[in-house]
This record gives C-alpha cells, sequence and structure tokens, in this order.
C-alpha cells in the first residue's frame, strides 16, 4: 500500500472531481446562451461587435467563462495524464508544462478583457 | 511499490474493443484535449478582433473561407459533443440513467444530438 496514498493526502481527488463538475455547470450554461445568442443575433459587423463587448458585465462573463474553463481543463488533461502517461518523470514534466501554459492563458485573458475592445 | 503488476488496468485504445459507452467516454476525452488544444487559437483570434476594426474583418474573412468555416464547424461539434456527453456523465454521476439499456441509448443520443446541432447551427447562421 505504498504507491498514490503516500505521494499525498487520500482526498485529493475529491477536490479535484468537485472542480471539474462545478467549472461543467458554468461551461454548459455558457456555452448554450454562446450558441443562442449567436443563432439570434449572428454577428454583423465591427459595430455590433464592439458594442456587445464594450458592456462590462459581457466581458465580465466572458472573462469568467475562460478562467473557469482553464480550471476545467486542468483536472481533465491531468486524468489523462494519469492514464497514459505512465513514466513518473515524464508525467512531471508534462503536468508542469501544462500547468505553466494554463497559468500564461489565463494571463493573457485577463489582458484582453481588462483592456477590451478598441 | 509493485502494485500495478497485479491491477488489471487494460487501456490499449488500439485493441480494446469498446461499448458504446466507453466509445462516447473515449470520444468525451480526444473532444475535451483537442478543445483544450484550440483554446490559445480562439482566444488569438478573439484578440485580433478586439484590435481595429480591420483585424475584426481579417479575422472574419479568415473564418470565412473553406478551411476557416470547416475548423468553425469542427470545434462546434467537438464542443457540443463533449457538453452533451457531459452532461450525460453528470446524471449518471447522480445515479440517474446508470441502467445499461437506458445508458446504452444516452450514449447514441449524445451522438445524434451534436450531430444534429451542428447542422441546424450551420444551417442558421
Amino acid at each position: 500500500m505504498s504507491g498514490a496514498r503516500s505521494l499525498g493526502g487520500t482526498h485529493r481527488g475529491v477536490a479535484a472531481f468537485l472542480i471539474q463538475r462545478l467549472t461543467s455547470i458554468y461551461l454548459g450554461a455558457f456555452t448554450i446562451y454562446l450558441i443562442v445568442y449567436v443563432v439570434s443575433h449572428p454577428i454583423g459587423n465591427y459595430a455590433g461587435w464592439s458594442g456587445y463587448f464594450s458592456a462590462g458585465w459581457v466581458r465580465l462573463a466572458w472573462g469568467l467563462f475562460v478562467a473557469t474553463l482553464l480550471a476545467h481543463v486542468w483536472v481533465g488533461l491531468r486524468s489523462i495524464y494519469m492514464d497514459y502517461v505512465k513514466p513518473t518523470w515524464l508525467r512531471f514534466i508534462v503536468s508542469t508544462a501544462t500547468a505553466l501554459a494554463l497559468v500564461a492563458l489565463v494571463f493573457w485573458a485577463a489582458v484582453i478583457f481588462l483592456r477590451g475592445i478598441a | 511499490m509493485q502494485r500495478s503488476a497485479t491491477r488489471p488496468v487494460y487501456l490499449n485504445l488500439v485493441q480494446i474493443r469498446l461499448p458504446i459507452g466507453g466509445f462516447v467516454s473515449i470520444i468525451h476525452r480526444i473532444t475535451g484535449a483537442a478543445l483544450a488544444l484550440a483554446t490559445p487559437f480562439a482566444l488569438w483570434a478573439l484578440q485580433a478582433s478586439f484590435e481595429s476594426e480591420a483585424r475584426f474583418e481579417q479575422v472574419r474573412a479568415l473564418l470565412g473561407t473553406g478551411l476557416g468555416r470547416a475548423a468553425v464547424l469542427l470545434v462546434l461539434w467537438m464542443l457540443v459533443q463533449h457538453l452533451y456527453s457531459g452532461l450525460r456523465h453528470l446524471f449518471i454521476d447522480i445515479d440517474v440513467g446508470v441502467d445499461l439499456p437506458v445508458a446504452r441509448r444516452t450514449a447514441w443520443v449524445t451522438l445524434i444530438a451534436s450531430i444534429v446541432t451542428v447542422l441546424s447551427v450551420g444551417v442558421l447562421i
């Protein structure tokens, strides 16, 4: 019984499980909103695009979407790595690279939505 | 440290013969991973579209080409398929639709519904 349990707490998986499920609710709701919105308000010219994104709450909802998405991605990719990337050193490298990339994407998205649309 | 020697873990995707539920589960993972890889491109397009009217039109023209349109529809399909199979998994988490005949049927439903959704959105846009 050494192995996985000695590496960390036994309840770590529960947090990951909950993060994945809770984020999926916002992601799903936002995706449905987006599809319905785009179908009912086809993307027209730049003025319409700019008008839509000039609202602060719209950019907040989008920023929240990207942040939630990347948390969801982390849990999902992590479970794929646990199943298919067997050598510990390789899993460590792949996980670290993924984590750094996701944090970079969060910062990038923050810049995009804080700066807003021209 | 020799736990894996006896554990019955068999995940070789090339050799495994998957029932429909397993197939949808793998599709869920593949679409999830592919969507994760698509995220930087989506952010890039969004950022470009925010910069100026000219850049916005550039991105729109790019997505309007045959290849661009195909990419948009593919991403839409992956998104919708992942959404539907994810919803199915959420229901199974709370013990809804666990019985095998029902679970098999809902697995098929996610596959068909995602295609129907993409075709409808593709026609409507």
